[in-house]
């Protein structure tokens, strides 16, 4: 009985075999909600808010139309203004130290008439990160982190960066020079086998540290890594940013989570309607998104290189049909076999006594060249 | 002896030389309404017969009759019975036709009647129970009460084979249609004129025997009729269809267990709620949910019982099949329209689950093998008065399993379930009879190694029935009904988890039935609750977790409800019901309630305080009144309107914020601000009967308003939420709809065609909240599908093989669909519609089944049927539900389907 799991494999053959595209007819009405997103710093590190509208869904992905020229100021319960930086694009600068013992309020003014404020907002400092770590397990590498929440901030919102080094399939120091019509070693400046990808992760890891004994969030769990994965074929550095959140604020946050990561499967709650702590000023029925925060984020860096998890056997799927090629060019056929860039040198083949190569292995470009896929150019903070 | 052999032979000659001289007069025809002169001039063209009558005599006389291969004597029988008109037919195929009194004194033709009967009787007087239908019982004694023009017929209907007796059984005296449904214990009683009747009893499945008696004074008469087996249709007066024309509640769907077995079930799991399904006005938001909404209600609304047990999740495996066993149910009843006095605490409706009691007559096992599931059960009497019935179900099995043991993806994946009944009946004496019913279930179920969620039913319940007098008669029950739901958490040693809920109730109820006289039946009685109820628990699970253990505090209340009723018939042609129930409910200590401020929205911001209640400690207390009315008018034999008013009011909520019934919806008591639903429904009926009697016609009109009822404002949460008045929305709701039903009860074809247009519709209430949903104007509930068409079919081929095809549209339930999307914390997020705005696409499904039976003989040792068909025989995808998910940057829309291609099944059951 308990091994029981014929059940389960019917239903699940049944469900798998379900899932079909969905394309309801939606009247293409173009909404225009306003949707403003940032947290400003409190202690006058820059930071960013961010004005754009939503978009129909059925609208091509990737262009969100910005809105600049408006006019955004804080202000303080006093009624002073500190003024956010229009710098292009919809985004606003704020580079303010601020009293955090007071409120404020944040005042939009559209083009178009319309102007916008926030509940009012009190500062909120986010507790120090304790600890970042990873532990290897199972299934791959788990990052996990340590924190402890106060009277102030009890809920959290740990959102983050990736960036990881990785190499090609297949790895060269050389180069084909058009000039020379010969095959030369590159400079180091050009490598192309050494490259870093960055990807900002669209993960929202909530919790509540009142659960916890004395509010002690130990090793939260922020990011599963799974083996094979090629985030930790060399080295990956994980940015991590800890924000404390008000009551209303974990809301808007749970829900933007609850409607992006679970969607209409049988027992998944009904979406909720978003909106976030800002109204319009002349009808404030006219819905918003949007979450504007005040105070302190904390941020931790994590490095975790492949010598911390190996065995770490890596498979990615663009480099699944590279190999070297079997033949060798020779030194007669470098113009006509690597002229067009498509193939790259990559192996010299230097008989026995010889110092010169008689000639190159070769394989593609998209195999050989790992920029293709990310940047050699090292960021600032990597530490290797 | 040798008197009775002169008999017989004497009837053979009789006979005999009636057979030779008559033509061979059997008759056929369809005769609705037909005056006598015209009968008999049909009659005359199409036999030898010739008819002599005076036409004043004969100028009342309509003639209802439909006729298949029968005897002009067994005809006018019916024609002429209780008309005080008599016949006789002599050897000239002459027929005389005169007034009866009158005429017996001097000429007794009726004399020669009762011989010829009687004598087919004597030749197996051994079993009487065959033959019963060809005997004309004397009942009473003519010399009691002469005065009285009445008299009052009375007995039990039985079961041949399981010797149980038949609930729901109609019977009906044929002429004036004056009739009565048996109860559980099967007991009817009829006042009739005296005089000669033919009495047909019919039970639910559709299938009817007729007893002809001569009521002379009070007296009984049991009868006992054959549960399963069809009919021989030599007299089809279809008195299921004239029930309908004639009961007096409306919106009352009966489905009996045979019924339900017929329809083609999903992995041959025989399904009584899906059964349900098949009735006007009964719809479900998914195939995998067992939760149902009858006329646009919430699907918490419906109270179902198992005999006076509530059950609390009637479903297996997230709602895959339904957690009631067939072998352990004998059928089920809907109230939807006008509910029972008797029955209260749910606003939508009652849904009354039939136990099943053990055999009196002989052992018997029977059970099934299906896809899924084995049961089996035993039954049989122990002694003379006691009878038992256990049975069983669970899935199985570790040979398959092994099988599978090498499909390393779905190490985690376990399911497994079981529900036991065992229900026992004594008979202490004629007047005192005890029944026990149980009935335990329990489901686990894991997707992955980590999580493993389980839940049980478990219901008890002690029935003392008691007939005080011939008149009254009581049911006293106590009983203990409980539901468990759990999950334990394994994910992380430090993280593990136990999370439960509860609700327990202990209940008694005192039922009484006061026949006064033939024109009233009081019922009244006293029904008491007593809710227990934990609302979440999470504890840490291991020694390493350090999960904080969280306990919402325990809601404890009690309910109590007295009624009363009468169902009075107030002439032939009009009846009325009505009754009241007044309903007290208190909800006490010890608790803890926040404080807020007054007449301002219920929100954390508005927290002004607390207040402890102590130990027994008086919380808060509801009470109020439920109204009950009911009526019938007859507009003729064949049809009628009836009309019903209904109030209702709920104590008990589930807390469900998804479109479906998920299994980790825990239950909520009323409190100091979860008020107490209430709502009324007004309907209104036609009833007609088509075709002369073979077809049904109905159509009944409602509209419902529901007060107070749960909807939750955007971002609540309901798991462990010690403040949950926070996150509810009280609203308001209004469903109405009119529903139309076909049916054909008799005929190798059987079926019906519903078709309900209804509407359901929710509005956040006016009382101040922090979220107006839909800017506070109504929308469509997750349940509002306007259109929905069934139809369901059965052919019998033979008596033995029987092929069903059932189809099912309806309109698309609502959903929330995004139709705006914007960057956001790294990512495309969606923004959604308006609640409800949108629509998935219809639902559409045919299934197909065949039924082979094995012979029908009663006394065979061993029965076995097959039932194989295909489920969602066009493979059509029908979605449950739909969502959205990035694919390549870009949002694209997915639907889910759960049952997408036709799915085969088959299932063997056997009875020995």
């Amino acid at each position: 009985m308990r091994n029981f799991r014929l059940y389960l494999i019917v239903i699940l053959a049944l469900l798998a075999s379900c899932r079909e595209p969905f394309e309801p007819e939606i009247e293409p009405t173009d909404l225009n909600v306003l949707v403003v997103e940032g947290y400003l710093d409190s202690e006058g590190i820059p930071s960013v808010l961010s004005l754009s509208y939503t978009r129909p869904i059925q609208g091509e992905s990737g262009f969100f139309p910005n809105l600049a020229g408006a006019n955004v100021y804080l202000e303080s319960s006093a009624g002073q203004r500190y003024n956010l930086k229009d710098i292009g694009n919809g985004s606003y600068e704020f580079k303010h130290n601020i009293s955090e013992s007071d409120t404020y309020t944040l005042k939009i003014f559209l083009p178009n008439g319309t102007s916008y404020s926030t509940i009012p907002l009190t500062p909120l400092i986010t507790p120090e990160i304790i600890d970042v770590g990873f532990v290897k397990n199972e299934t791959g590498a788990e990052i996990f982190l340590t924190t402890k929440g106060t009277s102030d901030a009890d809920d959290f919102l740990w959102t983050y960066d990736e960036t990881w080094a990785f190499r090609p399939a297949i790895t060269t120091q050389y180069q084909y020079d058009p000039v020379s019509k010969n095959v030369v070693l590159r400079d180091l400046n050009n490598r192309i086998d050494l490259c870093y990808k960055t990807r900002r992760n669209s993960d929202l890891v909530l919790e509540t540290s009142s659960r916890f004994e004395d509010q002690f969030v130990f090793r939260q769990t922020i990011n599963q890594i799974n083996q094979g994965d090629e985030r930790l074929s060399v080295r990956y550095s994980i940015l991590i940013s800890q924000k404390a959140l008000t009551k209303d604020a974990s809301e808007f946050w749970e829900i933007l989570k609850k409607n992006t990561d679970d969607l209409g499967s049988i027992f998944s709650p009904l979406p909720s309607n978003i909106r976030g702590n800002i109204t319009q000023d002349q009808d404030p029925t006219v819905p918003v998104i949007g979450q504007v925060g005040l105070g302190k984020i904390r941020q931790e860096r994590l490095f975790v290189d492949i010598q911390e998890v190996s065995p770490w056997l890596v498979e990615v799927e663009e480099y699944k049909e590279c190999v070297l090629s079997s033949d060798t060019v020779l030194v007669r056929d470098y113009e006509a076999r690597f002229k067009s860039g498509v193939n790259i040198p990559a192996r010299p083949i230097i008989p026995d006594g010889a110092f010169n190569p008689i000639g190159y292995r070769y394989s593609s470009l998209k195999c050989v060249d790992c920029t293709q896929r990310g940047s050699n150019v090292k960021p600032d903070f990597w530490e290797d | 002896m040798r008197k009775l052999l002169l008999l017989s032979l004497l009837c053979i000659l009789f006979q005999t030389a009636f057979a030779q001289k008559a033509p061979p007069a059997k008759i056929s025809g369809m005769f609705v309404g037909m005056n006598f002169d015209r009968f008999a001039a049909r009659m005359e063209d199409e036999s030898a017969y010739r008819f002599f009558f005076k036409a004043d005599e004969v100028a009342e006389i309509s003639v209802n009759l439909q006729l298949t291969n029968s005897d002009l004597k067994d005809a006018l029988d019916q024609i002429f019975a209780n008309t005080g008109l008599t016949y006789t037919i002599d050897t000239s195929n002459q027929v005389w036709i005169t007034r009866g009194r009158k005429l017996s004194m001097d000429f007794p033709s009726d004399y020669f009647q009762i011989q010829e009967r009687s004598d087919l009787v004597t030749g197996d007087s051994d079993s009487l129970d065959a033959f019963a239908k060809n005997k004309r019982f004397v009942i009473g004694r003519a010399a009691d009460n002469p005065q009285s023009k009445t008299a009052t017929l009375s007995g039990v209907v039985y079961s041949i084979e399981s010797g149980q007796p038949i609930n729901g059984a109609i019977v009906l005296e044929k002429v004036n249609y004056s009739q009565i449904v048996t109860g559980e214990t099967g007991k009817y009683r009829l006042t009739l004129p005296k005089g000669r009747h033919t009495i047909v009893v019919q039970n639910i499945g559709g299938f009817q025997e007729q007893r002809q008696i001569d009521l002379q004074g009070d007296g009984t008469l049991d009868m006992r009729i054959e549960e399963n087996v069809l009919s021989l249709d030599e007299f089809v007066v279809s008195s299921g269809a004239l029930s309908n024309v004639n009961k007096l509640q409306m919106g009352v769907q009966s489905i009996s267990i045979a019924e339900v077995k017929r329809l083609p079930a999903v992995l041959g799991e025989v399904d009584v709620i899906r059964g349900l399904l098949t009735m006007p006005g009964v719809n479900t938001v998914g195939e995998a949910s067992v939760g149902f909404n009858v006329r646009g209600g919430a699907a918490d609304q419906n109270l179902i019982l198992y005999n006076q047990s509530t059950v609390f999740n009637p479903s297996h495996v997230f709602g895959f099949f339904s957690a009631f066993n067939p072998d352990m149910v004998s059928g089920v009843e809907l109230y939807k329209g006008s509910v029972p006095v008797n029955y209260g605490g749910r606003l939508s409706s009652v849904l009354q689950v039939a136990p099943k009691f053990g055999s009196s007559e002989k052992m018997e096992v029977s059970g099934g093998i299906g896809i899924m599931t084995g049961r089996l059960s035993v039954e049989g009497p122990i002694g003379e008065n006691t009878t038992f019935i256990v049975g069983g179900r669970t899935t199985y099995s570790n040979w398959a399993l092994d099988l599978l043991d090498d499909e390393a993806s779905l190490n985690g994946a376990r399911a497994s379930f079981y529900d036991f009944n065992a229900n026992v009946k004594h008979q202490i004496n004629d007047k005192n009879s005890l029944e026990f019913t149980s009935y335990r279930s329990s489901d686990e179920f894991s997707f992955d190694e980590d999580t493993t969620y389980s839940y049980q039913n478990l219901n008890l319940a002690l029935s003392w029935r008691h007939f005080f007098n011939d008149q009254l008669e009581g049911k006293f029950t106590a009983g203990y009904d409980t539901y468990d739901f759990g999950i334990i958490g394994l994910d992380n040693p430090l993280n593990s988890f136990d999370f439960k809920f509860d609700v327990k109730q202990l209940h008694l109820r005192a039922d009484l039935e006061y026949r006064k006289s033939e024109r009233h039946i009081l019922k009244f009685g006293l029904h008491a609750i007593n809710y227990q109820l934990n609302p979440g628990t999470n504890s840490p699970y291991g020694s390493e977790s350090i999960v904080i253990n969280k306990d919402l505090e325990d809601e404890q209340a009690r309910e109590i409800s007295i009624y009363f009723g009468d169902e009075f018939f107030v002439n032939e042609k009009f009846s009325l019901s009505y009754g009241g129930r007044y309903m007290l409910y208190q909800m006490y200590g010890p608790q803890t309630i926040n404080l807020y401020v007054p007449d301002a929205p219920i929100t954390e911001g508005n927290v002004i305080g607390e207040q402890t209640f102590k130990n027994g400690e008086n919380v808060k207390t509801y009470h109020g009144p439920e109204f009950r009315v009911s009526g019938r008018y007859s507009l003729s034999t064949i049809s009628s309107i009836k009309f019903g008013f209904n109030t209702m009011r709920q104590n008990l909520h589930l807390l469900s914020n998804t479109s479906a019934i998920a299994p980790t919806d825990s239950w909520k008591l009323s409190d100091t601000y979860i008020k107490p639903q209430t709502g009324g429904q007004a309907s209104v009926g036609y009833y007609r009967n088509l075709s002369n009697n073979r077809l049904e016609f109905s159509t009944e009109f409602y509209y419902r308003y529901m007060n107070n009822i749960l909807d939750y404002r955007s971002g609540a949460s309901i798991i462990l939420n010690e403040s949950i008045e926070q996150d509810i929305l009280n609203s308001i709701g209004k469903a109405y709809g009119v529903e139309l039903l076909l049916k054909k009860n008799t005929g190798a074809l059987k079926g019906s065609l519903a078709y309900t247009y209804s509407r359901s519709l929710l509005k956040t209430s006016d009382e101040p909240s922090t979220e107006k949903i839909n800017k506070g104007d109504f929308y469509s509930s997750n349940y509002d599908q306007p259109h929905h068409v069934v139809l369901v079919a059965n052919y019998e081929l033979s008596k033995r093989i029987n092929a069903s095809v059932n189809g099912n549209y309806s309109t698309g339930r609502p959903v929330t669909l995004p139709i705006s999307k914007f960057e956001y914390a790294g990512s495309e997020r969606v923004y959604f519609s308006e609640r409800n705005a949108y629509r998935i696409p219809d639902y559409f499904r045919i299934d197909v089944s065949i039924n082979l039976e094995g012979n029908h003989k009663v006394n065979k040792l061993a029965h076995s049927s097959w039932s194989l068909g295909v489920y969602n025989v066009l493979g059509r995808s029908n979605p449950y539900s739909v969502y959205y998910t990035p694919v390549e940057g870009q949002l694209r829309g997915y639907q889910l389907s759960i049952f997408a291609r036709p799915i085969p099944f088959i299932t063997y059951n056997f009875r020995f």
